[in-house]
C-alpha cells in the first residue's frame, strides 16, 4: 500500500494516541518526565536548598575573601611548532583492524582534541566516519591499560616491560606460536610478522575479520586467482544492485563507497536530471537499503536463491531454488535494467558463501563491468581475514601443537562465531599474550598483557587499497607505559632491523622499511627524504600497485549447486553491523554508544527489529503484537536472550534482525552488558560465518524495557494527524483544536514543509509544486505588521550573514557529523536512562522520515540543527535575553545569562534546543546531580583524563542552562581572525563547520550568504532548495535540497 | 570609590598631559616622569644618596666648570664621553667603574633640563611645594567631593530637623485634640517612640535595602581582582626589562600577535639573554639562579646539563651545583677568599629561595617549569584573543595592562570586567584602512567616504554581541 504522506515511524503513521498527545508537549510526555530523580533525592534537594541559603551568605562573606590563586605554567623549553592557544594539525590514518580513515588530527598544546577529514587522501577525499571521529575519545579512555599486566591468581599485577620481555623470551623459545590478528593494513607490520614467523619457525599468523568477508575473497581467488576484494566504482555505475551489502554503512570500505555513490545521486542539472538507480536486495532495513531506490525483500536464507535467479536471468544456465514471487518479478526488472547498463552497472553482495559470490562475479563479468566499475589494480585490502584458520587453530590446540598464542589487537573470544569453542580450547594453551589496548573478553583469559599504544600515539603505515600508501604518525607522546604492538614483536623476535638505542625505535624501523620497500614503488620523488616528508605531511601517497587479476575463470553451474538453500522455517533472523558499533569495536566509546543507529534510531543497546504489517484498515500490527520497547525472549538455536523490540518498517515479514557488537563483557563500565551478544548465534557452514539464523523464535511480550532509548519520537515537529472529522491537521495543534472543539486552528497551516521529496521522473512537476509552495509561504510571510524586509535588508547588507545548505540527496544518514559535533562542541554524553527521558544533548541530530510504500518505504535523512532563524521565535520569549541575534545572522546563546526557563525550547519550531537537566559535564558542586552512564562508580567525564578531549575554545555548560548548535561560532571567529590578520577577504575555506568537515559525501555546505561567489552561493542556486517550515516566517538560515529518488515504480517490494 | 579615584587621577593626568603638551618648556613635573622612566632604577630618588649610580643632587654644580652641552652629552652617552677623555667624565668613570651608565641617545635637551629641574627640586626640597601646586586640580576635585559629603550632611540634618519638627507638631496637635475632647493626652517616651511600629519597620526596611545593596555590589565584584599584585616565584622586574632595557613586550610574550594567549615565556626565552647576563643588577645571583635551576644550566661551565640527565639529577647534586655558583659570585663581589658568616647565610638563603620558588605541593623537584602566579584571570566562559587585539586592532599592551614597564611587581591594571570590555568596544575605532578583510563592510566604507560617518567602532561591526566573546 502506498501512503501519500511522510511518516517518522509506526506511532506516527497509525496516529498512536499517546504519541499524538505527546507531540505538543514541550519536551517529553508526562510519564517519561517523572520527577523520579528529584523524588529519589529528596534529602539531596533539601541539602541543596540549605546549601543555596548558605551560598548566598557565603557569597557576601566571600566577597571579602581571597580568590583562589591560579598558576600559569609555561614551558621550560618551548617546542618551535607549538604556540599555546593555536591548534596544530597532523595528517595521520586511523586504523582499526581492517577499517581505516585518512584524517587530520587537531591538537592543542600537544593534545589531540578533534579528528578532521584529510583532503589529501587518495581514497577518502576528506570524509570521515563516526568511528574515526570518536577515536580521539578512546585515547583518553580511563579504562585502557596503563602498564603491562601479569595474571596474578584471579587478578592482575602491574609489571615492567623488562619483566614482560624476559617472560616472553622464555616462553617463545619453544616456538609453537600462533599470532592472531584482524586484517593488518600495515605493510610494515606485515613485515614484522613475517620476521617473527621466520625467527620462530613454528610460528603461524592467523588473520580473521570481526565481520567476515572470506566468501568474497575465496570467490575472487577461484574466479580470478586473486584473493582480494576488488576496487569498486559506485560513481561510474548507473545501476547498482546490492545483495545485502551495506556498502554505505559498514561493508568493506564504506566511506569511500559513500563518497562515490553520492556522486551519482546528486542532481547536477535539473533540466536533464541523471541519477543512478540503486536496488537493494535484503530482509532488514540497512543504512544502504534505506538509501536505495527500490528494496527487494528476500529472507536471509533466500539471498543465494535471489543471486542465482539474477544470474540465471543474465548469464543463464543456473538452476534456481525456490524464491518468493514478488522478488522474482522484481529481479526480472533488475535484470533488464542491468542489461541496458552493461559496463555501467555494479552488482555486489555481502554473502559469505563463496559460491554465491562467484555467481555475482559471473553477473558482473557478463555485464562487462570488470575494468570499468570493478578493477583489481586498486583492490581494497581492508578485508583479508580467513576465519577457517581460527577453526584450524582449535584443532591444532587439541592436538597439542600450540603452546603460545599472541592476540594482536583483536578480540576473537567476543567477535568470532566460534569464540566459545576457542575459549574452551585456549584453556589448554599455557601462554596467552595480549597485545591489547583495553580490557576485553579476550584480555580476560590472557596471562600477560603487553599494552599497545593508541592509534594517535603510534607510528605506522597502511595500504588500504593497492597503490594507496598512508602513514600513521603520533600526535601525542604515549600517555601511559604502553608499547606499539609492532615494536613488541620486533623486540621479542630480536630483529636485527630494530635499533634499540634509537629514541623512537619503531619510527626508525618504519622509516627503514619504507625506504627499502615502499619508496622504490613511488614515482616523482627525488629522494627518500622528500618522499617521507611529503607523505608524512599529506598522510597519503600513491605508489605503483603491481598486481592485476587475470580474466574470469570459474564454473557458474558448479557454483550454483553450492549456494545456500532457502530454509522453510517461519521466522529467520539476520545479524548486522551498525556504522557506529562495528562488531563491538565501538562499544567502549560513549560517543558511539550514544549515537543513534541511523535506521532504528536506537542508542545504548541492540533492539530486535520486528516487521510491521498493515492490517488493511488503519492499524499497523507488528510481529506478535509487539510495540516499541517491549521485552521479548528471543531464542536463536538453543540460546535464549531477553531483548527489547523496535518496530521496523521495511523489515520483511517473517524475518527479524538484531545488531552485532553489543553485549560486551569484561570490557569496562561503558560497554559491559549493554545489549546482547549475538556473535554465537551466527550460522557457521563449511567453516564460514553466515549472518543469519533460521532457527529462531520470538516470544510474546514479557515485559517492558526500563529505559527505552530510541530517539525517533523525541522532539517531533511538523507531523500531521487527523482531527475527529477526519481532516488532516498538524499533530502539534491537534490537542489545541480538539480541546476547543474547533475545526480551525492556530495559524491554520496544516501542510507543513519539513520534507520535500520526489521521483527523478517527476522532477519538473515537483519543482513547479515547490515553487508554488514557496511562493505561498512567502506570501503568507509578507502579511506582517513588522517591516522585516526593511530591517533585514539593512541588517545583513554588509559584513557576514552565515548560512548553511544541506543536500538531502547527498546525506546518507551515516552520523559522522553528529559525533564530530559532539567532539567539537563539548557536547556531553548522558547515558541510557537520560536518553530514555528525552534528555539527549546532541546539537545536531539526523531525523529519519519514511515515505512511499508502507511495506518497504523510501527514507529521507534530514540533519537538523539550530536553523539560526533571522526572525527567531526563541529569542522573543527569553526573559533574560540569554538568546539573541547577532549582526551576522547568528542565533546566539549566552550560557552564563541563561536562567533555565526553557521558554525558548518550548517555542523552537525545530526542537533543536537542549536543556542540561542534570550536571552532564560533571562540573558542578553537587554529585547527586551527576548521572552515571552505565552504573560506573565515577560519573563519566569527572576525571582529568577524559576531560583532555574537551575543546578549550568552547565553554563547558553547567546544569540548568539551554544549549544548541552555534554554527561552530568558534570556527567562525577563528576564520575571520585569520582573514583579518592576513589582511584579505574571507574565503569559503576559512570557515567550515565541524559537521561539514566530517561529512564523507559533502552534503553540508556552510558559509557566508553575503559572499556571492562562495561555495554556499553555488549550492543555493538549485531550484530544488527549500527552507524547512518556511511558512511560519522564522527566516531560517538553513536551506535543504529536495530529496529525489529514482524509484522504479513497477517494482513492488 | 575605586572608579572615582581612577577617574580623578585619570583626569588629573590628562590635565597634566595637556599642560605638558601646551608648554614645551622644561618643567620639574615632566622631569619627574622622565626620571622615573630613565633614571630611577640606578639613581636614588632623594638625590642625596648613591645607589648603583651616584647621587644626582648637585650634579649641575659639579659640572658647572664645563659647557652645558657636556652635561647633556654625558647623560646621553657617558661611555663615548669617557672615550674622548673629558676630565670630569674620566673622573667619574674612575670612581664608579666597572658600572656602566646606560646610554639615552634619544633624550632631548629640554627633557634633560626637565630632569635636572626635578633633580634640583628634590635635592633642595622645593619640588614638593611645586608639586602641590601642580596637584591643584586633584585637591580641588577632592574638595568638591568632600563638599558633596557636606551637602549630604546638611541635607540629612535638615531632613532630620524637619522630621523632629513635624513629629513635634503632630505631638502638639494630638495634645490639642486630646485637650479639646477632654481626654488626657498620653505622651510617648523616647523608648516608646524608638520601638514604635513605624520606626522598627523603617529600620528593617533600611537594613534590607542596605544589605541588598551591599550584597549585590559585592557579588558583582566577586572574582574581580583589579590591582592584584601577587608575589611571584621569581622577583622578575618588568621595570628593569621593559622599562630600563626597553625589551619589546612581544619579544617574550610572543603569543600576543598570533595566539589567543600572550604566553608567559618559556625558560629558554629567558636564557637567550641570561646565558650572558648571569648576575642581576638588583638581586645578583638569587633570582637568576632560579632560571638556571629550572632549565638545568650550569653557569660556571656555561653549558646546559644534558636534558635527561638533569631530569633525573638528585636535589643534592643540583644544590651543590648552584650553591657553588652562588658562593663563587659572592666571593667575587666581596673580593674575599673564603666564605664568611654573612656569605654562608646568603648562600643558604638563596638556595632556599630556589627551592621555595620551584617546588610546591604538586611539584617536588626543582627541575621543570617555573609556576608563576596568574594575575589576569578571565572566567571560563569568556573567550579572549590577544592576536585579535594586538595584531589586528593594534591595541597597545599598556591599554589593558597599564604601564607594566614601570612595575617592579606586576599588578592588574584593568578591572577586566565585562563593562570595561564593552566600554572599550564602544569607543575603539576599527582599523579599516589597508585591511582587505573589512572591505565586506561596504556601507560603512561608503558612509566614511561621503562623510556621513566619522568612524567605525568595534560596536558597529558587532563587537558588543554575546557570541563574540562567549561561546
Amino acid at each position: 500500500m502506498k501512503s501519500t504522506n511522510i511518516w517518522i515511524g509506526e506511532k506516527d503513521l497509525t496516529k498512536d494516541e499517546k504519541f499524538m498527545e505527546s507531540v505538543d508537549k514541550e519536551f517529553v510526555s508526562e510519564d517519561s518526565v517523572t520527577t523520579e530523580a528529584v523524588l529519589n533525592q529528596e534529602g539531596n534537594r533539601r541539602d541543596f536548598l540549605k546549601m543555596m541559603g548558605f551560598g548566598l551568605g557565603a557569597a557576601t562573606v566571600a566577597a571579602g575573601c581571597d580568590i583562589p590563586v591560579k598558576r600559569a605554567i609555561p614551558y621550560v623549553i618551548k617546542p618551535d611548532e607549538i604556540v599555546p592557544g593555536v591548534a596544530n594539525y597532523y595528517a595521520t590514518t586511523i586504523v582499526e583492524g581492517g577499517d581505516f580513515c585518512n584524517v587530520l588530527v587537531k591538537t592543542r598544546e600537544g593534545r589531540p582534541i578533534k579528528i578532521e577529514g584529510n583532503n589529501s587522501s587518495t581514497i577518502t577525499d576528506g570524509g570521515t566516519t563516526s568511528r574515526a571521529q570518536a577515536s580521539v575519545l578512546s585515547l583518553y579512555d580511563t579504562n585502557r591499560y596503563k602498564a603491562p599486566q601479569v595474571k596474578d591468581g584471579d587478578g592482575w599485577a602491574a609489571a615492567t616491560w623488562d619483566q614482560v620481555d624476559a617472560w616472553m623470551k622464555g616462553k617463545l623459545a619453544n616456538g609453537k606460536i600462533r599470532v592472531i590478528s584482524n586484517t593488518v593494513l600495515s605493510p610494515a607490520e606485515k613485515a614484522v610478522m613475517n620476521g617473527f614467523g621466520t625467527k620462530f619457525g613454528n610460528a603461524k599468523m592467523i588473520t580473521y575479520d570481526p565481520v567476515s568477508a572470506a566468501g568474497i575473497l575465496e570467490a575472487n581467488e577461484t574466479s580470478f586467482g586473486d584473493r582480494v576484494v576488488p576496487g569498486y566504482r559506485f560513481d561510474k555505475a548507473d545501476v547498482i544492485v546490492s545483495f545485502g551489502a551495506d556498502f554505505l554503512g559498514t561493508w568493506i570500505s564504506p566511506m569511500e563507497y559513500a563518497q562515490q555513490y553520492v556522486k551519482g545521486r546528486k542532481i547536477k542539472d535539473v533540466s536533464n536530471p541523471k541519477m543512478s538507480r540503486h536496488y537493494q536486495v535484503e530482509s532488514q532495513m540497512t543504512l544502504t537499503g534505506s538509501n536505495a531506490d527500490n528494496r527487494i525483500l528476500v529472507k536471509p536464507s533466500e539471498q543465494g536463491a535471489a543471486i542465482a535467479y539474477l544470474c540465471n536471468a543474465i548469464v543463464g544456465g543456473v538452476s534456481v531454488p525456490a524464491l518468493n514471487a514478488k522478488a522474482k518479478k522484481a529481479l526480472d526488472k533488475v535484470a533488464s535494467d542491468l542489461r541496458k547498463a552493461s559496463g555501467r552497472s555494479l552488482v555486489v553482495s555481502s554473502s559469505n558463501n563463496p559460491a554465491e559470490q562467484i555467481l555475482v562475479n559471473a553477473i558482473n563479468n557478463l555485464l562487462g563491468n570488470y575494468g570499468k566499475t570493478i578493477n583489481f589494480s586498486d583492490a581494497a585490502l581492508t578485508r583479508s581475514g580467513n576465519e577457517r584458520d581460527l577453526e584450524k587453530l582449535i584443532s591444532e590446540i587439541k592436538s597439542g601443537l600450540v603452546d603460545t598464542v599472541i592476540f594482536n589487537k583483536c578480540n576473537p573470544l567476543y567477535d568470532s562465531p566460534i569464540g566459545a569453542q576457542l575459549a574452551a580450547a585456549l584453556a589448554n594453551v599455557p601462554n596467552k599474550v595480549g597485545l591489547l589496548y583495553a580490557p576485553s573478553e579476550t584480555a580476560a583469559i590472557c596471562d600477560v598483557i603487553a599494552p599497545v599504544h593508541h592509534n594517535l600515539e603510534s607510528w605506522g603505515d597502511a595500504e588500504a587499497k593497492r597503490g594507496h600508501y598512508n602513514l600513521i604518525q603520533p600526535t601525542i607522546s604515549p600517555l601511559f607505559d604502553t608499547r606499539q604492538a609492532g615494536l613488541s614483536m620486533l623486540m621479542w623476535s630480536g630483529s636485527d632491523k630494530l635499533d634499540k638505542t634509537s629514541e623512537q625505535p619503531y619510527m626508525t624501523f618504519l622509516k627503514g622499511f619504507c625506504e627499502e620497500n615502499i619508496f622504490p614503488k613511488a614515482s616523482g620523488f627525488g629522494s627518500f627524504k622528500s618522499f617521507w616528508e611529503t607523505t608524512l605531511k599529506d598522510g597519503a601517497a600513491k605508489i605503483s600497485s603491481g598486481a592485476a587479476a587475470s580474466g574470469f575463470n570459474a564454473s557458474v553451474a558448479s557454483a550454483a549447486t553450492q549456494i545456500s538453500k532457502p530454509k522453510s522455517t517461519d521466522l529467520e533472523i539476520s545479524f548486522f553491523e551498525t556504522a557506529n558499533m562495528g562488531n563491538g569495536q565501538g562499544a567502549t566509546n560513549p560517543w558511539l554508544m550514544e549515537m543513534p543507529d541511523a535506521v532504528a534510531r536506537t542508542t545504548w543497546g541492540n533492539y530486535l527489529a520486528v516487521p510491521v504489517n498493515f492490517d488493511g484498515g488503519r492499524r499497523m500490527e507488528a510481529l506478535n503484537g509487539l510495540k516499541d520497547g517491549d521485552l521479548v525472549t528471543l531464542t536463536v538455536g538453543d540460546k535464549a536472550m531477553t531483548v527489547p523490540v523496535i518496530q521496523q518498517f521495511g523489515q520483511m515479514p517473517g524475518t527479524v534482525s538484531l545488531a552485532l557488537g553489543y553485549g560486551r563483557e569484561n570490557s569496562g563500565a561503558v560497554s559491559n552488558n549493554v545489549g546482547v551478544n549475538v556473535n554465537d548465534c551466527l550460522t557457521v557452514e563449511n567453516g564460514l560465518a553466515h549472518y543469519y539464523n533460521a532457527s529462531v523464535s520470538v516470544s510474546a511480550k514479557t515485559g517492558e524495557e526500563e529505559h527505552f532509548s530510541s530517539v525517533q519520537y523525541h522532539g517531533t515537529y511538523g507531523v500531521t494527524a487527523d482531527d475527529k472529522d477526519g481532516n488532516e491537521i498538524n499533530a502539534d495543534e491537534a490537542t489545541l483544536g480538539m480541546a476547543y472543539g474547533q475545526g480551525g486552528y492556530q495559524g491554520a497551516l496544516t501542510d507543513r514543509s519539513v520534507i520535500y521529496n520526489t521521483n527523478v521522473g517527476e522532477l519538473k512537476d515537483s519543482i513547479a509544486h515547490l515553487e508554488e509552495k514557496r511562493a505561498e509561504a512567502q506570501h503568507l510571510n509578507d502579511q506582517t505588521l513588522y517591516p522585516f524586509d526593511e530591517y533585514s535588508a539593512d541588517k545583513y547588507s554588509q559584513g557576514h550573514h552565515w548560512g548553511m545548505h544541506v543536500d538531502l540527496n547527498a546525506c546518507i544518514g551515516c552520523g559522522a557529523c553528529t559525533v564530530s559535533c559532539m567532539a567539537e562542541n563539548n557536547v556531553p554524553v548522558v547515558g541510557k536512562k537520560e536518553v530514555s527521558r528525552h534528555h539527549e544533548m546532541t546539537w545536531l541530530r539526523i531525523d529519519r522520515y519514511f515515505y512511499g510504500d508502507i511495506e518497504s518505504p523510501n527514507t529521507v535523512y534530514q540533519p537538523m540543527m539550530c536553523q539560526h532563524c533571522d526572525n527567531a521565535p526563541c529569542e522573543n520569549v527569553c526573559p533574560v535575553s540569554a538568546t539573541n541575534h547577532s549582526s551576522e545572522g547568528l542565533n546566539q546563546m549566552a550560557y552564563n545569562r541563561c536562567v533555565g526557563t526553557r521558554y525558548c525550547a518550548n517555542n523552537c519550531p525545530y526542537k533543536v534546543r537542549r536543556f542540561n537537566w542534570l550536571d552532564y559535564t560533571t562540573a558542578d558542586l553537587f554529585p547527586a546531580n551527576q548521572p552515571t552512564l552505565n552504573g560506573e562508580e565515577v560519573p563519566y567525564g569527572a576525571d582529568n583524563l577524559t576531560r583532555m578531549v574537551l575543546n578549550p575554545d568552547v565553554t563547558v555548560r553547567s546544569r540548568g542552562v539551554i544549549e544548541k548548535c552555534s554554527f561552530c561560532t568558534q570556527r567562525i571567529q577563528e576564520g575571520k581572525l585569520t582573514a583579518k590578520r592576513e589582511g584579505r577577504k574571507l574565503r569559503s575555506s576559512d570557515v567550515r563547520s565541524a559537521c561539514q568537515t566530517a561529512c564523507p559525501t559533502g552534503a553540508i555546505t556552510f558559509g557566508d550568504l553575503n559572499d556571492k561567489s562562495g561555495d554556499l552561493a553555488k549550492a543555493l542556486k538549485s531550484p530544488l532548495n527549500y527552507i524547512a517550515l518556511e511558512e511560519i516566517n522564522v527566516q531560517s538560515s538553513v536551506t535543504y535540497t529536495m530529496k529525489v529518488n529514482n524509484r522504479e515504480t513497477s517494482v513492488e517490494a | 570609590m575605586i572608579c572615582k579615584t581612577l577617574r580623578i587621577s585619570f583626569l588629573s593626568s590628562l590635565l597634566l598631559f595637556f599642560v605638558f603638551s601646551l608648554v614645551a618648556a622644561p618643567s620639574a613635573d615632566d622631569g619627574k616622569v622622565l626620571f622615573r622612566n630613565y633614571c630611577a632604577s640606578c639613581h636614588a630618588k632623594n638625590m642625596k644618596s648613591a645607589l648603583t649610580g651616584p647621587a644626582l643632587g648637585g650634579a649641575e654644580e659639579r659640572w658647572a666648570d664645563y659647557p652645558r652641552e657636556d652635561l647633556y652629552a654625558w647623560i646621553r652617552n657617558s661611555q663615548a664621553m669617557i672615550a674622548t677623555g673629558h676630565p670630569r667624565a674620566v673622573e667619574l668613570w674612575n670612581e664608579y667603574k666597572p658600572t656602566v651608565m646606560t646610554a639615552w641617545p634619544d633624550l632631548t635637551d629640554e627633557e634633560i633640563e626637565s630632569i635636572l629641574l626635578y633633580v634640583n627640586g628634590m635635592y633642595d626640597g622645593t619640588y614638593g611645594v611645586a608639586a602641590g601646586a601642580a596637584a591643584g586640580p586633584v585637591a580641588q576635585t577632592e574638595a568638591v567631593k568632600e563638599s558633596n559629603g557636606w551637602l549630604y550632611g546638611i541635607l540629612l540634618a535638615l531632613m532630620a530637623g524637619l522630621a523632629i519638627f513635624l513629629a513635634r507638631v503632630i505631638g502638639n496637635m494630638d495634645r490639642l485634640v486630646a485637650h479639646k475632647e477632654g481626654t488626657e493626652y498620653e505622651g510617648k517616651t523616647l523608648a516608646q517612640t524608638l520601638t514604635s511600629k513605624g520606626i522598627v519597620t523603617f529600620a528593617i526596611f533600611a537594613l534590607i535595602v542596605l544589605a541588598g545593596y551591599t550584597t549585590v555590589n559585592r557579588a558583582v565584584n566577586l572574582g574581580r581582582q583589579q590591582t592584584y599584585a601577587p608575589e611571584q616565584p621569581i622577583n622578575f622586574s618588568h621595570k628593569t626589562h621593559a622599562g630600563l632595557h626597553k625589551i619589546d613586550c612581544q619579544y617574550c610574550h610572543d603569543g600576543a600577535r598570533r595566539s589567543k594567549h600572550a604566553v608567559i615565556p618559556a625558560t629558554n626565552t629567558c636564557m637567550n639573554c641570561h646565558k650572558a647576563i648571569k648576575v642581576g643588577s638588583k638581586h645578583g645571583t638569587s633570582e637568576l639562579s632560579k632560571i638556571y635551576a629550572s632549565i638545568g644550566y650550569d653557569p660556571i661551565k656555561n653549558t646546559y646539563v644534558d636534558e635527561e640527565e638533569y631530569a633525573n639529577m638528585s636535589q643534592d647534586d643540583i644544590k651543590t651545583m648552584y650553591v657553588k655558583w652562588i658562593t663563587e659570585q659572592y666571593l667575587v663581589s666581596n673580593e674575599i677568599e673564603a666564605l664568611d658568616a654573612e656569605g654562608e647565610r646568603i648562600v643558604e638563603e638563596q638556595w632556599k629561595g630556589i627551592l621555595s620558588s620551584l617546588t610546591n605541593e604538586q611539584k617536588n623537584k626543582v627541575q621543570g617549569p617555573i609556576e608563576w602566579t596568574r594575575i589576569h584571570n578571565l572566567p571560563d566562559h569568556v573567550y579572549f584573543n590577544h592576536s585579535q587585539h594586538v595584531a589586528v586592532g593594534g591595541v597597545e599592551c599598556q591599554t589593558c595592562h597599564g604601564k607594566v614597564e614601570e612595575m617592579d611587581v606586576v599588578a592588574q591594571h584593568a578591572p577586566l570586567s565585562m563593562g570595561w570590555c564593552i566600554n572599550c568596544h564602544r569607543e575603539s575605532e576599527v582599523k579599516f584602512d589597508g585591511n582587505e578583510y573589512y572591505k565586506s563592510y561596504e556601507n560603512y566604507h561608503n558612509e566614511l567616504a561621503s562623510g556621513d560617518r566619522e568612524k567605525v567602532t568595534v560596536e558597529d561591526i558587532g563587537g558588543l554581541e554575546c557570541q563574540k566573546c562567549h561561546y
